[in-house]
């Protein structure tokens, strides 16, 4: 069964048959020929009880709150008011870049129209300044992945719900290697620029009074994250309720600083709905590929398997590190979270890992994915956002950013408490 | 005829992905609206149950307007390399087998609804919902996803057979992203 499942995945990915048919017809197939029931004869109620669903319905609010706020520009003012603030650090604007794709790539379920967004702003402002654009862009690139990380994140909301894992929980320990990340890119970035300068560009200390402005174009973003992830953990509010709060919050933000009008209103609803039911297919097609293998007793089969390999459970996460690594190659984000959770995540808690812990290192490894060439997602909006030069500068360019997201992989398997402290202290 | 028809199919799924949008958006004003009588006391009750039959409901109508938009993932590595015909062949096979099984969804799906009406079944829960009332509206989206599939796969084969791979392209291939952007 591990062999049909492996090959046949890989097989109709090939095909490019959408990712979430795959997991259908794999599903289809574990039925036909390793399941002594029909298994298919439940897929009607599969679908209605996967769908029918309180907590994902927070994946389209969050979707929308990050389409209302890329869309009404507020990004874009997030981006000036920033730059104000860490440009004084040796790399300058390439600091902004980090911090912006962070904060906008964390609600917008789209990093496609963030990295637009910081790559359409800032470009210019690099060309005028005489950046390197190789470290400039490969920022976007890097810091863009990190949305998926830092909560609220639509992937770890997928990855609890397909793993019968806290959300809340997650959301905390998602927290600190967040953050932990994106200050590991800010000091890769000021090493590298203040050892090299020529990597990054001039270095600009604003006066306070600008600085203090652009504070005021910084509160709402910060205030509407901290309420966001605040009433999650004071009890106040569901995930889903608070992702209905963020949308609120986005539409009078954008209100207050302008920016929203009807037809933007449209487009953020047609994006969110796009993005909104893509995902839910991957959702619900890996559901019912969850219900056909444990209905088919695969849970037996992946034991059997693993002690054949004879691998310490550290073995066995180094090994698992390294197929997502080459995985990460090729297919990316939601998809390679979504088809790899119903075989790889049984078999990691099988081995005495924590789940919630397991979903982290993961979401590093997904993240890495977005930037690895031939296929990294994030690479090539970064791309098509500049004016001419090569693809490969942005590839050269995110070179530092993947060797600190290994860093981080090495940092959560040899102390897992960088993501497990905060969820067990505040439970 | 294949052109006008997709063209057709395109201005419907955007109008009904605007109403689903208005209904994610009642959802949101329900759902503050109950946070909001909470802190004064009282509650709507049973925002989670709502939400739920919301989210079953707006997934199936959006379904086909992601087809549409060409937004569900594919994973083209290999596709990418192929020449003209071969990627159109890719294109049908991908939709032809989304087209099967999303057929399969809806046929399956009917026993659920017609379970809940034969029994007028209610939902376990204090608002104790007539479940076929929710369930009917989720099952008419996944046999409107299913015939959208089937039109666009029988329009995109016309086009194929036409030799017209680039029209068959724009209408079941994959986009890119950054296409979007433009």
């Amino acid at each position: 069964m591990i062999v049909y499942l492996t090959v046949g995945l890989l097989g109709l990915l090939a095909l490019s048959i959408p990712v979430g048919i795959v997991l259908f017809l794999l599903g289809f197939g574990i039925d036909a020929f390793f399941s002594p029931f029909p298994l298919t004869k439940g897929l009607g109620n599969l679908v209605w009880s996967t769908s029918n669903n309180a907590t994902l319905i927070a994946i389209p609010f969050f979707v929308l709150l990050g389409e209302i706020l890329v869309r009404s520009g507020i990004a874009t003012r997030t981006y000036a008011a920033l730059d104000r603030w860490v440009s004084w650090l040796p790399g300058g604007l390439v600091h902004a870049n980090i911090a912006t794709a962070t904060m906008f790539s964390a609600t917008s379920g789209s990093s496609v129209a963030t990295a637009a967004t910081v790559a359409t702003v800032a470009m210019p402002q690099a060309e005028k300044l005489g950046y390197d654009p190789k470290l400039f862009s490969g920022a976007i690139a890097a810091g863009g992945t990190l949305g998926i990380m830092i909560p609220p994140s639509i992937n770890l909301i997928v990855y609890g719900f397909l793993t019968q894992t806290s959300i809340p929980r997650l959301f905390l320990a998602g927290l600190v290697p967040g953050i932990a990340l994106a200050l590991t890119f800010v000091v890769v970035t000021a090493l590298l620029c203040a050892l090299r300068p020529g990597l990054g560009g001039p270095r600009r200390v604003f006066p306070v009074s600008q600085m203090l402005r652009a504070l005021y174009e910084l509160i709402p973003i910060i205030l509407l994250f901290t309420v966001i992830i605040g009433s999650i953990y004071k009890g106040w509010a569901t995930p889903t309720e608070a992702a209905a709060v963020g949308v609120a919050g986005a539409v009078a933000i954008a209100a207050i600083f302008g920016g929203i009008s009807l037809s933007m209103f449209g487009e953020a609803i047609l994006g969110t709905v796009k993005i909104s039911s893509m995902i839910m297919l991957v959702v619900i097609g890996a559901s019912f590929l969850n219900f056909t293998l444990a209905s088919a007793g695969i849970g037996r089969e992946l034991q059997e398997f693993l002690n054949s390999l004879g691998l310490s459970p550290l073995g066995f996460i180094l090994v698992i590190v390294l197929v997502y690594i080459v995985l990460g190659f090729f297919i990316e984000t939601l998809s390679l979270m979504v088809v790899t959770i119903p075989i790889v995540v049984p078999l990691v808690v099988e081995q005495g890992y924590d789940p919630i812990w397991f979903g982290i290192l993961m979401i590093v490894l997904i993240e890495m994915a977005l930037i690895t060439p031939p296929v990294g997602l994030n690479l090539y909006v970064v791309q098509g956002a500049r004016r001419g030069g090569d693809m490969s500068e942005v590839m050269l360019g995110t070179i530092p950013y993947i060797l600190a997201m290994l860093a981080m992989v090495a940092a959560l398997i040899a102390f897992p408490q960088i993501a497990l402290y905060l969820p067990e202290v505040l439970q | 005829m294949a052109q006008t028809m997709l063209f057709a199919l395109r201005r419907l799924n955007r109008l009904i992905a605007l109403l689903v949008g208005v209904l994610l958006m009642a959802c949101v004003g329900f759902v503050l609206l109950d946070i909001v009588l909470r802190q004064l006391g009282s509650s709507l009750g049973g925002t989670d149950e709502i939400s739920g039959y919301v989210m079953a409901i707006a997934t199936a109508w959006g379904m086909s307007f992601t087809l549409i938009e060409l937004g569900h993932v594919r994973i083209d590595v290999l596709r990418s390399r192929g020449g003209s015909r071969g990627r159109a062949f890719l294109d049908l096979v991908a939709m032809l087998s989304l087209a099967m099984t999303v057929a399969l969804i809806a046929i399956r799906g009917w026993p659920v609804l017609a379970r809940s009406l034969a029994n007028s079944s209610r939902a376990n829960t204090p608002l104790e919902t007539p479940l076929a009332l929710v369930q009917a509206p989720w099952l008419a989206g996944w046999v409107w996803f299913a015939l959208v599939s089937w039109l666009t796969f029988l329009a995109a084969l016309a086009l194929v057979a036409r030799k017209d791979f680039a029209a068959s392209e724009s209408a079941i291939g994959t986009f890119g992203e950054l296409d979007a952007l433009k």
